[in-house]
């Protein structure tokens, strides 16, 4: 079964720079919201293909990315 | 045997512990990258207690501020001067000073290859930009051969400033220093690469075995008027031809 | 009993840091005060402290910086074209209000001057403070006790107040060699540094930052608020000086540092032949002994400034101080009794000055 993962983008922290984007492997991330700031920020533009590998928080420069993944477990 | 397998969320990137959250980096440089991957490395090592923070004066300080461990910041240049004095009378912390390249290679090379004749047990992170950063992007004793700044419109020209100067390789042949390598965060083999450096040369220090110096290469899309994106590209084709990566130099490095 | 031994300026300097419980020093070797280095790397080791040799003032100045965020009590010791170069450092320590004690043993300017030799030409630089208008309290003591007891009492107001205190010695003290009595002075208690940098985990987990930045982190006009009130907390209790017979005196001599020993005795020359004249010694320089130097000079009407040096911000303080309630006349180093290096104002050429101004 594909691994299944989620990434929450913090909007306040997004400066917009685009790293996310280019890093994610899985196409999850497109730029171009508006910010609150008055800028282009990442969101989220394919939620279904993330893998919740979590490059696009390590990478993220300014922390705005927290990353997810779905894992088996006992309820 | 049940099946009630339920999908449990797992944290695999949470948001680091800083005390000042948004950084006062531009978007796309790669100090705030590099700052979570030293605060990353602090925790798994059970470091960040016991860990000091000497800032220096340009982008460097802005760091100083965030970072939730005790931290000074603001003078340009002395980084290595006041990290040398401080390891030695709190001889338990950990204690590292990041400079920008100019500040290092400029007005602060005497402390900096003073600090590493001295071999003393701090490490020096240096961010190289091959500029001055916060002032505008002038010319830095890294800035590459035909690299345009306001202080080189014309593009550097080895005859009227010289070379870039590379500073883990100008100290890594010095008896007092035990670590002295070059790495970057411009993808993310290299991040992991870095991660792996940064904690040689934090054990380095714990060994006190003598001054380690870690160079990341940086973008700066302000001055180097390209987008994140190509940023990371200026690093790859221009950048690397003239700045290695790897270690130069670690004394504590497993005989294979 | 306290003992009692033959110390020189330098000696006394290191001895007295070491009394106040100061166990590290960074410096840079200068004439005329390489000796205070020289003993503190023999003793500081044996103490458990840290003897470095910097690379440069400017190294020194950041030194002691770097070693006084750990709470520890720090100092360095330069001359002249030193502190020049220790300024920034200086002005980022009073900015973060990191305390530490910086003795300055001053010798001839300006530039290399004649190579480490006596003179009194750093006045207006230490007095008007760093950059960033903040001022340090001076102190120029005029004997090897006074060396000894002023060094410690900087300890202690630095850490009182969280502010660089400076000693002014200088050539001709830091070569002296007197008796002195090896006390442990007692200034007082002092609260605990909560502000050092130590690591958060020997803090509950708090980090502290100490900043250089200020413009970055704080209210702007506040923070000069806060550094003025510290200031004038300083300026009402610091103020240190010496009065020597001026209780009927028609004349002041005003000096500092060893051209006060040779005016001491050029009123006890002048006395002998009836002569009145007193001498008002300030000993903290900044703050500068002002209301006290008023009150004496206006009784006696005629001051005469004496110092080492061709006159400038000395001369400045008192005439601020007399406030014109007195005449002032300067005699400054063209009374020297030779131009070559070894130079020196005696007491007689000062009573002739006297005696011209009577």
């Amino acid at each position: 079964m594909a691994e299944k993962g989620e990434i929450v983008i913090d909007d306040d922290l997004c400066k917009g720079c685009g790293l996310c984007e280019f890093f994610c492997n899985k196409e999850c991330i497109s730029m171009g919201k508006l910010g609150p700031g008055g800028f282009p920020i990442a969101y989220i533009s394919n939620p279904e293909n993330c893998i919740g590998c979590g490059i696009c928080g390590w990478m993220c420069p300014d922390m705005a990315i927290e990353a997810y993944k779905y894992v088996s477990g006992r309820s | 045997m049940s099946q009630e397998t339920a999908m449990i969320k797992k944290v695999v990137c949470k948001k680091p512990e800083f005390r000042m959250l948004p950084l006062g980096f531009c978007a796309g440089c790669h100090y705030g990258t590099i700052y979570r991957l030293i605060d990353e490395v602090l925790e798994e090592m059970d470091l960040k207690g016991n860990a000091i923070l000497i800032g220096g004066g340009g982008c460097s300080t802005l760091g100083a501020m965030a970072m939730n461990i005790d931290s000074f910041g603001g003078p340009h240049g002395p980084g290595t001067a006041i990290a040398s004095a401080l390891s030695r009378v709190n001889k338990d912390a950990l204690i590292f000073a990041v400079q920008g390249d100019g500040e290092q290679g400029a007005i602060g090379l005497g402390n900096f290859v003073a600090t590493a004749v001295r071999g003393e047990n701090i490490t020096v992170i240096t961010m190289n930009n091959a500029c001055y950063g916060m002032t505008g992007g002038q010319l830095a004793p890294t800035t590459l051969l035909g690299m345009v700044t306001p202080t080189t419109p014309t593009g550097r020209d080895k005859k009227e400033t010289g070379s870039p100067l590379h500073g883990p390789e100008l100290v890594a042949p010095l008896e007092g220093v035990a670590y002295a390598a070059r790495g970057t965060v411009h993808s993310f083999a290299n991040r992991q690469k870095s991660k792996k450096m940064l904690k040689n040369a934090f054990q380095i220090q714990q060994k006190k075995l003598g001054f380690g110096v870690l160079e990341f290469l940086s973008a700066c899309p302000t001055n180097w008027k390209l987008k994140s994106v190509d940023c990371i590209k200026f690093i790859e084709d221009k950048m690397l031809p003239e700045f290695p990566l790897g270690e130069f130099k670690n004394i504590d490095k497993k005989k294979e | 009993m306290t003992e009692k031994i033959l110390c020189t300026g330098n000696d006394a300097v290191a001895r007295a840091a070491i009394s106040a419980g100061c166990k590290h020093f960074f410096a840079y070797p200068i004439t005329p005060q390489s000796e205070i280095g020289q003993y503190m790397a023999r003793e500081l080791p044996k103490i458990g402290g840290c003897f470095l040799q910097s690379e440069g003032e400017y190294a020194a100045g950041y030194m002691v910086l770097g070693a006084a965020l750990s709470g520890e009590r720090v100092m360095t010791a330069t001359s002249s074209p030193g502190i020049a170069l220790m300024q920034e450092p200086l002005s980022m320590m009073m900015t973060a209000e990191i305390p530490a004690v910086v003795v300055d043993t001053q010798r001839l300017g300006p530039g290399t001057g004649t190579g480490g030799q006596q003179g009194q030409t750093d006045y207006t630089y230490l007095t008007r403070g760093v950059f960033g208008d903040l001022r340090y309290p001076v102190f120029a003591p005029y004997s090897v006790s006074e060396v000894y007891e002023y060094v410690q009492l900087a300890f202690h107001i630095a850490d009182k107040y969280r502010v660089l205190s400076m000693v002014l010695n200088d050539f001709v003290l830091a070569r002296m060699t007197e008796y002195l009595e090896l006390k442990t002075f007692d200034f007082g208690s002092l609260p605990e540094k909560e502000w050092a940098l130590k690591g958060s985990a020997n803090k509950g987990g708090r980090s502290d930052l100490l900043f250089t930045v200020t413009g970055f982190m704080i209210d702007i006009p506040g923070f000069f608020v806060q550094q003025k009130i510290k200031s004038d907390k300083i300026m009402e209790s610091e103020i240190r000086y010496d009065t020597y017979k001026t209780e009927d005196a028609e004349l002041i001599l005003v000096a500092y540092g060893y051209t006060a020993r040779v005016a001491k005795n050029a009123v006890n020359l002048a006395r002998e032949k009836g002569i009145k004249v007193g001498m008002f010694r300030p000993i903290s320089l900044w703050p500068f002994p002002k209301q006290a130097l008023h009150d004496t000079a206006a009784k006696a009407g005629k001051v005469l400034v004496v110092e080492d040096g061709p006159g400038g911000g000395f001369i400045d303080d008192v005439e601020l101080s007399v406030k014109g309630k007195a005449s002032i006349n300067f005699l400054g180093i063209q009374a020297r009794h030779t131009f070559r290096p070894e130079g020196l104002i005696f007491p007689e050429r000062i009573l002739q000055e006297v005696r011209e101004l009577l």
